[in-house]
């Protein structure tokens, strides 16, 4: 604001060759810049003022992504979560996993003391919470210093995905686990297809409006491109449902899942809106009149090394013949 | 050394861990600026009622002339014997 003139000048010009005003600022002008993470920082400051405690996909998500913690027989004493849906992993947290210190981060400072506010109603489960404003793509996390990540619904923003998978492997102790739950690529494919008809109808051209997500198949080729060791994927889909369209836009924003896409365009024309809102009733409403959504979550699990954990032997070293083991057991099985 | 409100509380687990986020090197305490500084690129990031801002951006880069009169350094191993004196 009060900027000398000719920085504003200066200012001015590049922001008119560039489409993202941002993006000159920004650290990695090399990497590919997807997102635009300031945005989404703004968007998760808004969500935390509309955020809905009772809201099913958020909290079904975070309790199923804990609930892998009962799976392992380790304890992690203490835990990093990073951000995303942060308020429902605390509140599902309910003594799994043997944590005793969590570390509650993310990129919106009014999501963090939201969540600091609220700590006085869990008093009770004896944890040690820690609270700090942070970015997954620049950890600020001590290598080695804590047995568990969790990250809800929070690293489908990031830009450089393996680059906040890699930060969170080193933030981990050897035999950490890593444990994240993304949004998938078939997220929304409703409104995607409803956004571009529209689009295609109103404006005679298509803007992204929904963001790349990572594919089922990416997922496995991300954990081990980090270097987690044990890698595990699986899949869930949810269908939530809602009265209209314009619902679904105030789930989104609520959970602070808008359009941050560093090429968007800026503005929505009111009546391309609601040309997307008919489309989407048109094509996709169910008979009872309400809109379904589909929400894809991909769950990744993930170790960092250690030589306790079961690994492949070396190509080779087979000391016996699979004839033998035939001889063996053939018998049995027939 | 009770400085009551000023004072700059962030719990004994965050100083453990914390970390520089684009260097990743040690952090220290200030007390009168209320910040944590990153000695190793000069940038201080802001503690704001007990929670540190550790996003590159919202760090501001320390003025190295005036930096360590204005700051007297409580790295995290020394700060329990400096608040002693």
């Amino acid at each position: 604001m009060n900027r000398p003139t000719g920085n504003l000048v200066r200012s001015f010009l590049r922001r008119s060759f560039c489409t993202a005003e941002n993006i000159d600022t920004n650290l990695h002008t090399s990497k590919l810049q997807i997102f635009d993470r300031q945005l989404k920082r703004k968007q998760r400051d808004r969500a935390a003022w509309l955020i809905n405690r009772k809201d099913s996909l958020v909290n079904t998500v975070a309790d199923n992504l804990l609930d892998r913690l009962e799976d392992v027989k380790k304890t992690f004493p203490s835990a990093l979560c990073l951000g995303g849906s942060l308020e429902a992993i605390r509140r599902s947290v309910r003594g799994r996993g043997g944590i005793e210190k969590l570390i509650m981060m993310d990129s919106s400072y009014d999501m963090v003391k939201l969540c600091k506010d609220a700590e006085k109603d869990y008093s009770s489960d004896n944890i040690e919470t820690s609270f700090m404003v942070g970015d997954e793509e620049f950890l600020p996390i001590k290598e080695s210093s804590v047995d568990l990540v969790i990250s809800c619904l929070g690293l489908h923003w990031t830009n450089d995905l393996p680059g906040a998978m890699i930060q969170s492997r080193l933030a981990l102790k050897p035999d950490g686990l890593f444990l994240a739950a993304i949004f998938g690529g078939e997220t929304l494919k409703e409104l995607r297809i409803a956004c571009t008809i529209a689009h295609m109808e109103r404006e005679g051209g298509v803007s992204p409006r929904i963001s790349p997500l990572a594919q089922v198949r990416d997922a496995g080729n991300l954990l081990t491109r980090a270097g987690f060791t044990l890698p595990g994927v699986d899949v869930d889909e949810y269908q939530v449902r809602y009265n209209s369209a314009l619902e679904l836009i105030e789930h989104l924003r609520a959970m602070g899942e808008t359009n941050a896409l560093v090429n968007r365009i800026k503005f929505l024309k009111r009546d391309t809106a609601l040309a997307t809102a008919a489309v989407y009733e048109s094509m996709f409403a169910a008979e009872d009149g309400t809109i379904p959504a589909t929400f894809q979550v991909i769950y990744m699990t993930g170790w960092r090394e250690h030589e306790s954990q079961q690994k492949a032997k070396r190509r080779g070293s087979a000391t016996v013949s699979f004839m033998d083991i035939q001889k063996e057991f053939g018998g049995q099985t027939s | 050394m009770v400085r009551g409100s000023e004072m700059v509380k962030i719990s004994k687990t965050l100083t453990e861990i914390l970390v520089c986020p684009l260097s990743k090197q040690p952090l220290r305490v200030c007390d009168k600026s209320s910040s944590l500084i990153s000695d190793a690129i000069g940038v201080s990031f802001p503690i704001v009622d007990g929670i540190p801002c550790l996003v590159p951006r919202d760090g501001e880069i320390v003025e190295t002339e005036d930096a360590p009169s204005e700051c007297k350094a409580d790295s995290f191993d020394s700060k329990n014997n400096h608040k002693t004196t």
